[in-house]
């Protein structure tokens, strides 16, 4: 097989479902052996978008390549691509050791039944299964099932495997442990592995790089630090849900608000004006007085504590709530009064500005 | 979701071709034949292809046929109303007042086991019923409510009424028993909270909720008994004739045109019924 | 308040209710066992016997009363009532698996079909009979021409069983089989089938019974009598309690084919379920 630089490429591709448009011309190349995460909210078409690289919908226009080869017109069992579903998609009337072995044993060209068990053997080991073989799907737990899907994909050794949501029907102490397993496997097998998901904290955690999905296009690909810390749209910014976000127009070197003129430095292109701050560039200072750099009033509403953060909610003009994270590692957690009004600041270097 | 979809309408259209060539060719076409032979030309045993009135001339002009048409249309409503009358606080009590699902099914099987009677053995049961020395005569006298037996059981429209009730009336209860089953409790306990009393929250709730499964109860009734012939032949003592019976009879002489006119007039009778039925509900958008 | 007073009436009512269904049927039974030959088909019991039930076998002497003639037909019911199971079941799950995608005309090809179940048999029968008769010029007979028009009364309900077990169906089982590599038409063999089969034999069991049981289509399309047919038959010509004996004897028939049914229902359900508790014991 040639090097091919890249595992699979969408070109110009575009999905509508009458009038509402799912896809809008996607152009997005992976390369080999790489994570990637795919994060957009709900109807971004990020569903969508898996299901047309499987071969489970077809696009209205554009091209789709795996692995080298052009295959728009290719029905999905002919594509060579793993699939891991949310509800795991098991099926219910075989043993465990049978879900894993079904595509060795029914694809076109089967494998002798001894290498069969030989390899799903091997995969029940890798993914932890050992001793369940023989169990109905029906008898084991959340966890458990979730393996069997990945081992059921992993066994017919796919170079891309897509992953529709797959954590999201575990319980959030599985699911971190799941995502470090995940990680492990695919560094192990060298695949690419496209993981879709609606959660900003799993797709920075655990993609080499990440897409963002916006209303149907690609609305940033890029490292997850860039992503984090340069969210290239203010939806970004929005879904990343890392942001104080204000909204107001662009004069001269000032973002004019509902809460005064906010000083920047830099400013990114977009259509939509907004003014965007980290959660945890802001600071509190009971100093009421405007000073310098950007800031503005807001009363103390409750705290969160997070582990190795806590969380600060205040209420500005109009009942907009304001997020402060202050990081433990940065210092002792501060004490404010409830309803009192607080001066919150931070250095105009840090605001991300669109307009 | 299935095939990616260039070619899924093949694919559905492979899949649908033998279930549509079959219908065309054992349904449409049979019905269409029945339309165009009811104009054929009869002799004493045979029909020739040339265009004629004469059969329905001869129908319209016999007071027999005439009579069995009302015939139908009055015992078809009678059942309808009797099997509805009947049926509906069957189904009231196992679709709605039932809380308890296993039994509210196992009332239902009880009501469908009869089914896995021979329906001509069913219809059969009924001539121990109610002759002259039957069951319910018998009863009747042992009771003292009557010091003679009541002959008028047997042998008579009544006969087939009840029969067509009995053997129909599962018909009526399962739809209607379905809707009533699926109406949220909430709704009624709600009115009930509001002062309501259970007639008014019958006619004002429960009834029109209810009104998808009275009207594909009434399709199916309806449907059977004006294509029926059996049960008159058996329980009337050939004392009633049906549409049904008189194409029997004229298909056992060989009056293959009149039979057909029969059939065409059953057909229009059937479509007006239906028609009339859908007119009350929208279906599709209910189910 | 008033419903304390309404459930209770209710109740009572469906008692009756239940009695005026299985009435008829519990009288015809106990005058099955009416004395022969002299017996006949009413009341007053002259005295209890199997008379009749031996009767049908062909095991009293000959009398006045001729055996049933069903023998043959009840061969040629069985026959035809398989024949038209296996078919309107391989239509039915063919027809209804086409339905998964809206396709272009599914709403008249669903009306097409449904109308197959909404016919008067009478009509069907005769509609059969002068196309037989007029266009192909071929004889009827039970298995031709009886078997197209119980395939067109059959396959409507075998369709409509299909597309709610379908509807329920999670098709992403058959995606994860094709992104393993595994071909749709392999998918729908071991996949597809294996979970819908419940609704298979369902279907299976509509088709059977309703054709076994079907008489105003075979009436005009067949030649040969089948069982319904031949008990019509005795209509005509005075009734003897044979016929309850017979009655109480097919009823009997159709329950055990109920109870196969069930059987086969109760295992395919629980055979996956075995092997989970084997394992855990183990």
């Amino acid at each position: 097989m040639t090097a091919e630089a890249h595992i699979f490429r969408l070109d110009a591709v575009s999905k509508r479902y009458g009038v509402t448009v799912a896809l809008d011309n996607i152009n997005l190349s992976v390369e080999r052996n790489e994570y990637v995460s795919l994060l957009g909210p709900s109807g971004s078409g990020k569903t969508v978008l898996l299901r047309t690289i499987a071969g489970f919908e077809t696009p209205d226009e554009g091209r789709i390549e795996i692995n080298g080869r052009d295959v728009s017109s290719l029905p999905a069992h002919e594509r060579g691509i793993g699939f891991v579903f949310q509800n795991f998609a098991l099926f219910p009337h075989l043993s465990v050791a049978d879900n894993i072995g079904f595509g060795l044993a029914n694809r076109n060209d089967p494998l002798p039944h001894d290498e069969i068990v030989d390899r799903v053997s091997d995969i029940i080991k890798l993914v932890g299964l050992e001793g369940l073989g023989a169990r109905g799907v029906g008898q084991i737990s959340g966890g458990q099932k979730q393996r069997v899907a990945l081992a059921r994909t992993l066994v017919t050794e796919p170079k891309l495997i897509l992953l529709d949501e797959p954590l999201g029907a575990l319980d959030a102490n599985l699911r971190g442990r799941m995502r470090n397993e995940l990680r492990a496997i695919r560094e192990r097998l060298g695949v690419t592995f496209l993981h879709v998901t609606g959660s900003e904290t799993e797709a920075l955690a655990m993609g080499d790089r990440v897409i963002v999905l916006d209303r149907g296009h690609i609305a940033q690909f890029d490292h997850p630090d860039h992503v984090y810390s340069k969210p290239a749209t203010p939806n970004v910014a929005k879904f990343l849900n890392r942001y104080n976000m204000f909204d107001g127009s662009i004069s001269g070197s000032a973002f004019k608000s509902e809460y005064g003129d906010l000083a920047f430095i830099q400013k990114t292109k977009s259509d939509h004006p907004a003014y965007a701050v980290r959660y945890d560039r802001v600071a509190v200072d009971s100093d009421g007085s405007a000073g310098k750099g950007p800031s503005l009033p807001a009363n103390f509403i409750a705290s969160e504590y997070l582990g190795s953060s806590i969380m600060y909610f205040f209420e500005a003009i109009g009942g907009k709530v304001i997020e402060v994270e202050h990081h433990l590692s940065h210092g002792a957690p501060k004490t404010f009064e409830p309803k009192k009004s607080y001066r919150l600041r931070w250095k105009p270097e840090d605001a991300i500005v669109f307009g | 979701m299935a095939v990616p979809a260039k070619t899924s309408s093949t694919t559905a259209w492979w899949l649908i071709a033998p279930g549509v060539i079959w219908m065309t060719l054992f349904l449409v076409i049979p019905i269409l034949m029945i339309v165009y032979v009811s104009f054929w030309t009869q002799t004493t045993f045979k029909i020739e292809s040339t265009l004629t009135l004469a059969s329905w001339q001869q129908f319209f002009a016999s007071d027999t046929y005439i009579t069995s048409l009302f015939t139908t249309v009055r015992i078809w409503l009678i059942v309808l109303i009797a099997t509805l009358v009947i049926g509906y606080p069957t189904a009231l009590y196992v679709g709605l007042f039932v809380k308890n699902k296993t039994l509210s099914t196992i009332l239902l099987v009880i009501c469908v086991i009869p089914f896995w009677t021979s329906f001509l053995i069913r219809v059969l049961a009924w001539r121990p019923m109610l002759g002259k020395e039957g069951a319910i005569n018998i009863i009747l006298q042992k009771f003292g409510i009557i010091s003679a037996p009541i002959e008028a059981l047997l042998f008579t429209e009544l006969s087939v009424i009840i029969g067509m009730t009995q053997i129909y009336c599962v018909f009526m209860v399962g739809p209607i028993a379905f809707m009533l089953g699926r109406i949220d409790p909430n709704i009624i306990e709600a009115s009930r909270d509001l002062g309501a009393g259970f007639w008014r929250i019958f006619r004002k709730i429960i009834f029109p909720l209810s009104l998808p499964g009275v009207v594909v109860g009434a399709i199916f009734v309806s449907v059977m008994v004006l294509g029926e012939f059996a049960t008159a032949s058996a329980l009337s003592g050939r004392k009633v004739n049906l549409l049904g019976n008189i194409i029997v009879t004229q298909v056992g002489s060989l009056k293959w045109a009149l039979a057909s006119v029969v059939g065409v007039i059953l057909t229009i009778v059937m479509g007006i019924v239906v028609a009339l039925f859908l007119r009350i509900v929208d279906l599709r958008r209910e189910l | 308040m008033e419903s304390r007073v309404l459930k209770p009436i209710l109740a009572v009512y469906v008692a009756l209710f239940i009695l005026f269904l299985y009435g008829p049927f519990f009288i015809l039974t106990i005058l099955s066992f009416q004395q022969g030959p002299e017996g006949g088909p009413q009341f007053p019991i002259i005295e209890w016997s199997t008379y009749w039930y031996r009767h049908i076998f062909g095991l009293t002497e000959a009398s006045r009363v001729a055996p049933l003639p069903v023998g043959q037909a009840m061969t040629r019911s069985l026959i035809l009532a398989f024949m038209t199971m296996v078919t309107s079941t391989v239509l039915g799950v063919m027809s209804a698996q086409a339905f998964r995608k809206k396709f272009k005309g599914s709403d008249i090809v669903f009306y097409l079909i449904v109308l197959g179940m909404i016919t008067p048999g009478l009509l069907t029968g005769l509609g059969v009979a002068l196309v037989s008769k007029n266009i192909f010029n071929v004889d009827r007979h039970w298995w031709s021409t009886a078997f197209v028009s119980h395939v067109v009364y059959t396959f409507p309900f075998a369709f409509l069983v299909m597309l709610a077990i379908l509807n329920r169906f999670d098709a992403s089982v058959e995606e994860a089989s094709w992104s393993l590599g595994v071909s749709p038409m392999r998918t729908f063999r071991k996949v597809t089938f294996p979970l819908i089969f419940p609704g298979v034999l369902s279907s299976m069991l509509f088709a059977f019974t309703l054709s076994y049981d079907e008489f105003s289509r075979t009436l005009l399309s067949s030649n040969e009598q089948t069982l319904p047919l031949a008990i019509y038959g005795t209509f005509a010509v005075e009734i003897h309690p044979n016929i309850f004996a017979f009655g109480v004897l097919t009823t009997l028939f159709s329950f055990s084919l109920l109870a196969v049914y069930a059987i086969l229902m109760g295992l395919s359900v629980r055979r996956a379920k075995k092997i989970a508790i084997q394992e855990e014991i183990g």
